[in-house]
Parts: structure tokens; C-alpha cells; sequence
């Protein structure tokens, strides 16, 4: 609510309030919501082959296989650690709200569209994801707190997350504003409760309806769906589970002023929802050992901060910016002191 | 840089502030108490160079550097009687020409190159041309014949103006006094009450006040003959192109979804009911609870439109 304060303190109030930072206009629909399944499963897997051409030269064609992840493992690892990832939100202590999560799955989900699994390991940018959603969300914890939800070398685990805090940034291209379902969902309470009388207690969908929603999360609908469109589904579900008919609600208050096809569109998008948070596959984690052993073998070693090539990468770049920063002085200090035989000199 | 002095006494500008140099035609400068030492009889030599000077030529030093000084005499001694004009060349080649060995000249004598051989060609030239220079000397260039005669102008004018203010103060002078007499004497005769005759004759003499005034021409032009505020007609200003004027126009608001309703309607229908009330502290901070109600509400609709390319 902070950060909506904020923004209407410097909106002037002649807009009536209304707030710019809506999904409508934001970079989640233009960069990051994208058409279908079919696609994410292309990018994906785009960025799987193009790890494997950029490392192939090492190894022989027929070992490929053997050796790189599939997309499929690629896929599996990165559900299994997105269920990490919501363990670690729902435990971690300050308690944390929903809203963080989101934006955080939202964040894990979108880098490893056009990243691979080999390149990044998925433990290192799920806890920047989650440290980057806290701070972008103005849930506030700083790193020694953040940390100390860890179990094993603390400082070791910071200093991962600060290394890769800016890689995640630049390779979520700066969008870092995320529109979560959560609001929306409560929208639709209000909206519920004022305009619809067909039910009693609309706060009996609440449970369901964030169950919903929660299960969602474990999907790719937060790439395929408008946040707003997720809330209505994870309401309708919940009003069939409480065997509450809000149809009549649907067709008759929210989309009154809706024509024919968009009628017909966004029912059949809640359908989509549903059914695919419905069907969800199983997480397999008999395969999950046998996935993180091969992908011990074929990672991108620049990239693993325990390796000796990342520690050696980060020496030179320091080392790098010693010199730049010597080099800068040595010139300027020269500057000078040209400058002075001038004045002295003559 | 050096600081100026007198070579011969050493004395600088810096010791002595009223320190006054002087330089003659050889072009090394003196401070005046040394020019009355050394010429106490009227001529002497150079203590730098040894040419013989007077004292009479001696002159205050205008420029820092006494060699200018130098070239500058030199100069003003070569145009005497290098005096020609561009009217008395066939074409402007033979002018440049002429302007150039002038120079040449002058250069020569100020850096001490070939003096002899300068004088010489001086001395020859003055033979060759002495008929010519006479009449230069009294013929003044056309330039400065329409300068002279601008100067003419000008102070004719500025005559007749001045002529023209004196009569119109004697005129004035003269209402004045009529007036004047006039009021007596309506004083003296008329039945009238005597704050009313002062009245009517206040106003009177306020209407001939005005209207004596002469109007003034104002100067049109320098005595250079520019005209005063030429640069109007010679620069026209490029008009300035402001673009269109700002029209202010409502934002649009692009929902995506159904349209959403306005804090005033969210009030009247009674959304508030459902939604936490704002506290003494919230409202303090200038929050009220219809805004959280209506960014949820758009948030909800915001966006339920949205259908991807593939989807039919």
C-alpha cells in the first residue's frame, strides 16, 4: 500500500485517481505475456540449444545427449525449484507477503525463459529472485536477515546473491514491476460484495479462491494470463467448489458492457486457467537427484561461484578495475603536475 | 611579463606609479625625468641607439610595446607624403600594389632592413611624384568629403533646432505673461467670484501648456551617416516559429477490460461498505479508503480483455 501512496502523492488529484501503473499499459503485457505454451516451450528451448552450441566444441556428438540436460530435465529442475522457492517464501521469517512470492516466482520463471538451467544454476537466481521481489516490493530485509533463513555458509550465500543481483536485473531487461493476481483478487470481493446479491457470504471464496491461486503459481500462467484474469478464475473456481453459481455475476454485472467476441474470449480464457492449473503435472523428484548430478558435470563452470574459473573471472575483473582506476589516477596526477610546471616555469 | 621601466634609470611603473615614459622617433622610451635630465640643452643622443634627437620630438609613450610607438611614427611620417588615393589607379592591381610597397616600407624602416636603400627609393619616389602629392595634400578623399559634409549636416540641423526651441520659449514666455495679465485683469473687472476666474484660467493655461510643446524630430542618424536603428531594416529577425499552441487533453486511460468506475460513483454505490475504513492516522497522511477500493477495482478489471494473438 506504501508504494500506492506514493504514486498518488504525485499524480495530481484532477486525474481522480486514477493510478498509470496498470497491467494494461505495463512491460508485463508487452515484454513478458506471451501468446501460448507452444511459445515458452520454443524459447526454452531455444535457450537450451544455444547453450549446447556455444559448449559443444568440448565435447563429441554422441556424447551430447548423455551429457547436456534435455528441455524436459531442464523443465523438471526448474518446477522442483520453484516448489523450493515457495517453501523458502512461505517459511521465511519475517513472514512474508504473498505479493513477494509472486513477484519472485515471477521473476525465476522469467529469466529461465531465455536462460538455461545450465548456464544459471536455478539455487543461486532463486534466492536473488526472491532477495531482488523483497526489495522491489518494499518488503524490507537486509542480507544478514535474509541470509540468516539459510542453513549452511551464510556469507557464502551472500555474497552469491549480491553477485547475481545485477545479472538477474539486466537479464529481466529492468522490468522489474510485477502485476500479481492478489489485488485483483480482492477487487473482485469488493466488486462481489457491492454489485452481487446472488450470494450470501462472499468471503466463503476466499480460502478457495487463494488456494487457486496458490496452485496457479506453480504453473506458467503469470506468463500467459493478465493478473486480472487469473483472480476471476481462481473466484469462479472456488465459487464451484463452494457450489455457489456466479455465473449470472459473470455475464450479468462484470461483463455487461462487454460485446459478443469479448464476452466469449474471456470465458474462454478463464477456461484455459483452469484447466491448466487443474492438470498439473506431478513434480517427479525420483528424477531430481539423478538431473542435479548430470547437471554438476555439464553447468557453465563460469558461471558456479564455487568454481575456481568464477573466482578467477571475479579476480580479473577487480583486478581490471584496480588498474583502470591506477591507470586514471597516474594520468590525472601527470595532468597536474604538467599543469603546475606551467605556472611555475615561465 | 616584464615590468615596464626606464632603461636608463631603472626606475618601473611598479616603484614609481606616476612613472611617464616617453619615446621618440627611434623608438626607445625614456621616463620623463631622464628626458629632462639629458636634453637639458635641447638635443642629445639616444643613450640606446645614439641617434641624434630633440626634445621637442619627444612624446608620451600610448602603447606598452615602444615598438609599435615606432611604427606608428614611421607610419604617420611615410603617409604624408605616400598620399595617393585609389581614384588615381587605373585598376584596383596597381592600388594593392602601391599599398604593399607602403607597408614594405614601413617595415623595413621600423626593423632597421636596408635604410639606406629605403630612403633612397623614398627619395625617388617623392622626386617622381611631386607634383601629385602637393595636390593630395590639399584634395581631400571623397570619403571624407562626404564625412565633412555629413559633419555639415548635422550641425545645421542642430542649429535650426536650437533656433526653433529659442523662438518657442519666447513664445511661450509670452503667453505666459499675457495670461498673466489677463488674470489681473479679469481680477480687477469681472464680477465673478475670484476662486471661479482662478479656476477657468487654470484650465486655460493648462490647454496652451500642452499644446506649445514643440515636437521634437527625433535624430535619425549618426554623424556617420548610419542611420539610428538601421540594423532593423539591414537584419531582418528570423520569425520566430512557436509551433502549435499546447492544447491540453485528457488522459486516456487504456483498461483493457470493463470501465471503471469513478471515486465519486464508488461512494454513491456503497463500495466503501466493503472495504477497511480508513483511521484518523491514515486520513492524517492524506489517505483515504475509496483509493485503495478503486486500485483494486481497476487492478480486477484491468487487463480481463486481454486475449493473445493465437487464442480464438
Amino acid at each position: 500500500m506504501s508504494l500506492f501512496l506514493h504514486l498518488y502523492v504525485i499524480t495530481p488529484p484532477t486525474l481522480s485517481g486514477i493510478i498509470t501503473s496498470m497491467f494494461s499499459t505495463s512491460s508485463q503485457l508487452k515484454y513478458w505475456t506471451f501468446n501460448g505454451e507452444t511459445e515458452l516451450a520454443e524459447l526454452r528451448k531455444e535457450a537450451n540449444q544455444r547453450f549446447i552450441q556455444e559448449h559443444e566444441s568440448s565435447i563429441s556428438i554422441e556424447k551430447q545427449a548423455k551429457y547436456f540436460l534435455t528441455p524436459g530435465e531442464e523443465k523438471l529442475l526448474i518446477r522442483h525449484f520453484e516448489f523450493i522457492l515457495r517453501e523458502f517464501c512461505v517459511r521465511f521469517l519475517p513472514p512474508m507477503p504473498k505479493y513477494v512470492l509472486g513477484t519472485a516466482l515471477t521473476y525465476f520463471k522469467r529469466f529461465y525463459v531465455h536462460n538455461s538451467v545450465m548456464d544459471y544454476h536455478p539455487r543461486d537466481i532463486m534466492l536473488t529472485s526472491v532477495y531482488l521481489a523483497s526489495k522491489v516490493e518494499e518488503f524490507n530485509v537486509n542480507i544478514s536477515q535474509f541470509v540468516g533463513n539459510l542453513k549452511g555458509d551464510r556469507d557464502k550465500f551472500a555474497s552469491i546473491i549480491l553477485g547475481f543481483e545485477l545479472l538477474l536485473m539486466d537479464k529481466l531487461h529492468y522490468h522489474l514491476t510485477v502485476h500479481n493476481p492478489f489485488r485483483p483478487l480482492e477487487g473482485f470481493f469488493i466488486d462481489l460484495k457491492t454489485k452481487f446479491k446472488g450470494v450470501e457470504d462472499v468471503e466463503k471464496l476466499r480460502k478457495g479462491a487463494e488456494e487457486f491461486l496458490d496452485k496457479s503459481l506453480a504453473t506458467d500462467a503469470c506468463l500467459l494470463f493478465s493478473p486480472s484474469q487469473l483472480a476471476l478464475a481462481a473466484v469462479l473456481s472456488s465459487g464451484t467448489k463452494e457450489s455457489m453459481n456466479l455465473e449470472s455475476y459473470v455475464t450479468g454485472v462484470l461483463l455487461k458492457g462487454a460485446n459478443e467476441d469479448e464476452m466469449r474470449k474471456t470465458v474462454y480464457q478463464i477456461k484455459r486457467i483452469r484447466y491448466i492449473v487443474k492438470n498439473q503435472e506431478p513434480l517427479q523428484r525420483d528424477q531430481i537427484g539423478h538431473i542435479q548430478k548430470k547437471l554438476e558435470q555439464c553447468r557453465n563452470q563460469e558461471n558456479n561461484p564455487e568454481s575456481e574459473i568464477y573466482k578467477r573471472k571475479l579476480d580479473e575483473m577487480f583486478e581490471e578495475e584496480e588498474e583502470l582506476q591506477s591507470k586514471k589516477r597516474a594520468r590525472m596526477e601527470e595532468a597536474q603536475k604538467k599543469e603546475e610546471q606551467l605556472l611555475l616555469g615561465k | 611579463m616584464e615590468e615596464q621601466g626606464c632603461p636608463r634609470c631603472k626606475t618601473t611603473k611598479y616603484r614609481n606609479p606616476s612613472l611617464k615614459l616617453m619615446v621618440n622617433i627611434c623608438g626607445h622610451s625614456l621616463c620623463e625625468s631622464c628626458v629632462d635630465l639629458m636634453f637639458i640643452k635641447g638635443s642629445g643622443t639616444c643613450p640606446e641607439c645614439g641617434t641624434a634627437l630633440r626634445r621637442s620630438h619627444f612624446r608620451l609613450q600610448l602603447f606598452e610595446d615602444p615598438y609599435i610607438e615606432k611604427e606608428v611614427d614611421i607610419r604617420k611620417m611615410i603617409l604624408k607624403d605616400f598620399n595617393k588615393k585609389e581614384e588615381d589607379f587605373t585598376n584596383l592591381n596597381d592600388y594593392n600594389d602601391y599599398l604593399e610597397m607602403i607597408e614594405s616600407i614601413i617595415y623595413n624602416l621600423t626593423n632597421n632592413i636596408d635604410v639606406e636603400t629605403t630612403k633612397r627609393q623614398i627619395e625617388s619616389y617623392k622626386k617622381d611624384n611631386k607634383d601629385l602629392i602637393k595636390k593630395n595634400k590639399s584634395k581631400l578623399s571623397k570619403d571624407e568629403e562626404y564625412l565633412e559634409m555629413l559633419i555639415q549636416q548635422e550641425k545645421h540641423e542642430s542649429e535650426v533646432q536650437r533656433q526653433l526651441l529659442q523662438e518657442d520659449e519666447a513664445r511661450q514666455k509670452n503667453i505666459k505673461l499675457k495670461n498673466k495679465e489677463a488674470l489681473i485683469d479679469e481680477l480687477m473687472f469681472s464680477e465673478m467670484a475670484a476662486a471661479d476666474i482662478m479656476a477657468s484660467h487654470r484650465e486655460l493655461t493648462k490647454v496652451t501648456d500642452t499644446s506649445s510643446t514643440l515636437p521634437k524630430k527625433a535624430a535619425t542618424e549618426f554623424s556617420t551617416g548610419i542611420k539610428l536603428g538601421a540594423q532593423d531594416t539591414f537584419i531582418p529577425l528570423s520569425k520566430m516559429d512557436a509551433g502549435e499552441l499546447y492544447r491540453y487533453e485528457p488522459t486516456q486511460v487504456f483498461m483493457c477490460g470493463p470501465k471503471c468506475l469513478s471515486e465519486e460513483e464508488l461512494v454513491f454505490q456503497g463500495y466503501l461498505n466493503h472495504v477497511r475504513r480508513a483511521s484518523d492516522i491514515d486520513l492524517g497522511g492524506g489517505y483515504k479508503s475509496v483509493m485503495a477500493c478503486q486500485r483494486a477495482l481497476q487492478d480486477s478489471f484491468c487487463g480481463l480483455y486481454y486475449f493473445p494473438n493465437t487464442a480464438s
